[in-house]
């Protein structure tokens, strides 16, 4: 897979003093065709990498970024459209460019096609609503038949409706035109369903970056492993070990089995993803772990989030609104919780 | 009342009005509004500075700096050897200097009414700079409207800086303002009132225009 734009060594500064903030990338590729998800909690310098990746200064920076022989255009969180038609505003992108006619109005026109705006074209940009705006931007951006293409917050402030339809236009626009996209994005869902790879950044260090799956389950530190949705940490020490199972004690006589190799009597930490904790109804659907009681259960109708307490420690786990289980329970409830050792995630504590 | 109304005389100096204020209008918006731009769009060391200096200008009394360019321009002065002073160029340059602070402060105020990241946006559309310019221009040109208006009834309605760089000589550079005052002094208030009504008439012309433009501009 070729590299479409390469960042090594950079560094990014901006504010002074006491608001001094710094971002360090030792080497960050992002490949032909692909989708980067850049997650980190707010502050940690993601908005700031993908401004240094789109060739905007943004302080001081030094290294290099590579690559990017065809056009690189970021879509900004708040897009902003230019007085005029939303036609207009996509027409505008190749002011320069040396695209003739008609070769220019057919562009546009897909364009507006692709991202579903084109019976707004005769409007004034200005008037767009919230979804409109950014559809206007991304149909702005895919009219340069960019090689890579940043994303800050595609999603941001679009309701669920209008979540799904840009992702799925956005999926397909994607696929079709092969351009690498980086998007910074808080919405973990959203970003699942489109990233290839994930890059995880905090305090404006690159933390870790691999491929989805290998960032997901398998996080370096319990940072990342709360960042990237595995929500359920704890650190305990190994207690025994058979063949394939390690047992890690969280607390006193609750032990957590991982398939992870770790020796007897080392401290270590476990992540447990939401959805890899069962709720054990007696279906042998993994190793039992013992009993907690159910604290909360909240619903938005396809998901269940059903908060559990053992002892002083709280886990998570989702279950599929308005079945079974999670129309029987409710808080205060005891229940037998089970995992599968390989969906236990654990590394030694250092 | 012993001087009568001469419509030769009025038409030179309304051509010649016309003229003045134009040029200068010209002149300062060609300098004000690329200064306002880069001071709206380029953070820099004394930008506060240069703003400041910018708002000072733009409640400058007219006559201070009719008194600077007239010193500037007297015989014994820096720029005396260019034989300007009582000339409609060094009138042109008088009001181009009133109406320059007008100009670069309403085009500051216009870009600053951009959204913040509005260059940034536009810049990662891969845009040179020349046809970013032109975005910005097209983007702010109703605070540019607002600067010419200001700027022109600034120049227009000035009398007292023109007067002490141009002289008010006859058939050289006595323009509608000075020549109001002259025929008010001397007590023809007939030719004065003929005189101003000339001169309203103008800046209502230009105001209709002006605001028909702006009008439609925002229709837009």
């Amino acid at each position: 897979m070729s590299v479409a734009l390469s960042a090594r060594s950079l560094v990014c500064t901006r504010g002074r003093g006491r608001r001094r903030f710094e971002l360090r990338v030792d080497a960050l590729d992002l490949n032909a065709g692909e989708v980067l998800v850049l997650l980190g909690p707010n502050g940690a310098g993601k908005s700031t990498l993908l401004r240094a990746l789109a060739g905007l200064d943004d302080g001081v920076r030094r290294g290099a970024i590579t690559g990017g022989e065809g056009p690189v255009t970021l879509v900004f969180q708040r897009p902003t459209a230019l007085s005029g038609t939303v036609e207009g505003n996509v027409r505008a992108a190749l002011l320069g460019k040396g695209v003739p006619e008609p070769e220019r109005s057919e562009r546009v026109r897909r364009a507006l096609l692709r991202f579903d705006i084109e019976p707004l074209a005769d409007h004034d940009a200005r008037t767009l609503s919230g979804g409109e705006l950014r559809r206007l931007a991304l149909a702005r951006a895919f009219v340069l038949d960019p090689e890579v293409l940043l994303l800050d917050e595609p999603f941001d402030d679009l309701d669920a409706e209008g979540q799904r339809r840009l992702s799925l236009d956005l999926q397909e626009a994607i696929a079709e035109t092969g351009v690498a996209v980086a998007m910074v994005t808080h919405d973990l869902r959203r970003a699942l369903l489109l990233a290839d790879r994930i890059a995880v950044l905090s305090n404006g260090r690159l933390a870790q970056h691999g491929a989805r799956d290998d960032v997901l389950l398998h996080p370096d530190t319990p940072e990342i492993a709360r960042i990237v949705g595995m929500i359920n940490v704890a650190e305990g020490r190994v207690v025994r070990r058979t063949d394939d199972v390690t047992w890690i004690e969280i607390e006193a006589g609750f032990e957590v089995p991982t398939a992870t190799p770790l020796e007897t009597g080392e401290r270590a930490w476990v992540g447990i993803r939401p959805e890899h904790l069962k709720l054990d109804v007696g279906r042998g659907d993994g190793e039992p772990i013992g009993k907690a009681s159910v604290e909360s259960l909240v619903s938005d109708g396809l998901a269940s989030v059903v908060t559990l307490r053992v002892d002083e420690r709280r886990f998570t786990t989702h279950l599929l609104s308005g079945r079974g289980l999670a129309r029987r329970l409710r808080a205060g409830d005891r229940v037998a919780l089970a995992v599968h050792p390989d969906q236990v995630h654990a590394r030694p504590l250092r | 009342m012993g001087a009568e109304w001469q419509a030769g005389p009025v038409a030179e100096i309304t051509l010649r009005t016309l003229w003045v204020c134009g040029a200068a209008l010209v002149l300062a918006l060609s300098v004000g509004v690329p200064i306002g731009i880069v001071l709206g769009t380029r953070r820099f060391f004394s930008r506060a500075l240069v703003i400041s200096s910018v708002n000072a200008g733009m409640g400058a009394p007219p006559v201070v700096v009719g008194l600077v360019g007239a010193i500037l321009l007297a015989r014994s002065g820096p720029f005396g050897d260019w034989n300007l002073l009582y000339t409609p160029w060094a009138m042109i340059l008088t009001s181009t200097a009133i109406a320059l602070p007008l100009v670069i402060g309403l085009t500051l105020a216009a870009v600053g009414s951009l959204d913040e990241e509005w260059d940034l946006q536009v810049r990662t559309l891969g845009l040179s700079r020349p046809w970013r310019i032109w975005l910005l221009v097209r983007e702010i040109r109703m605070g540019l409207l607002a600067a010419v208006i200001a700027a022109l009834g600034g120049i227009l309605s000035e009398v007292g800086a023109v007067n002490m760089v141009g002289g008010n000589i006859a058939g050289e550079t006595r323009v509608l303002t000075t020549a109001i005052m002259m025929h008010t002094s001397m007590g023809e208030f007939e030719i004065a009132l003929d005189l101003a009504s000339v001169l309203v008439g103008l800046m209502l012309s230009i105001a209709l225009v002006l605001t028909w433009l702006q009008l439609s501009g925002r229709a837009r």
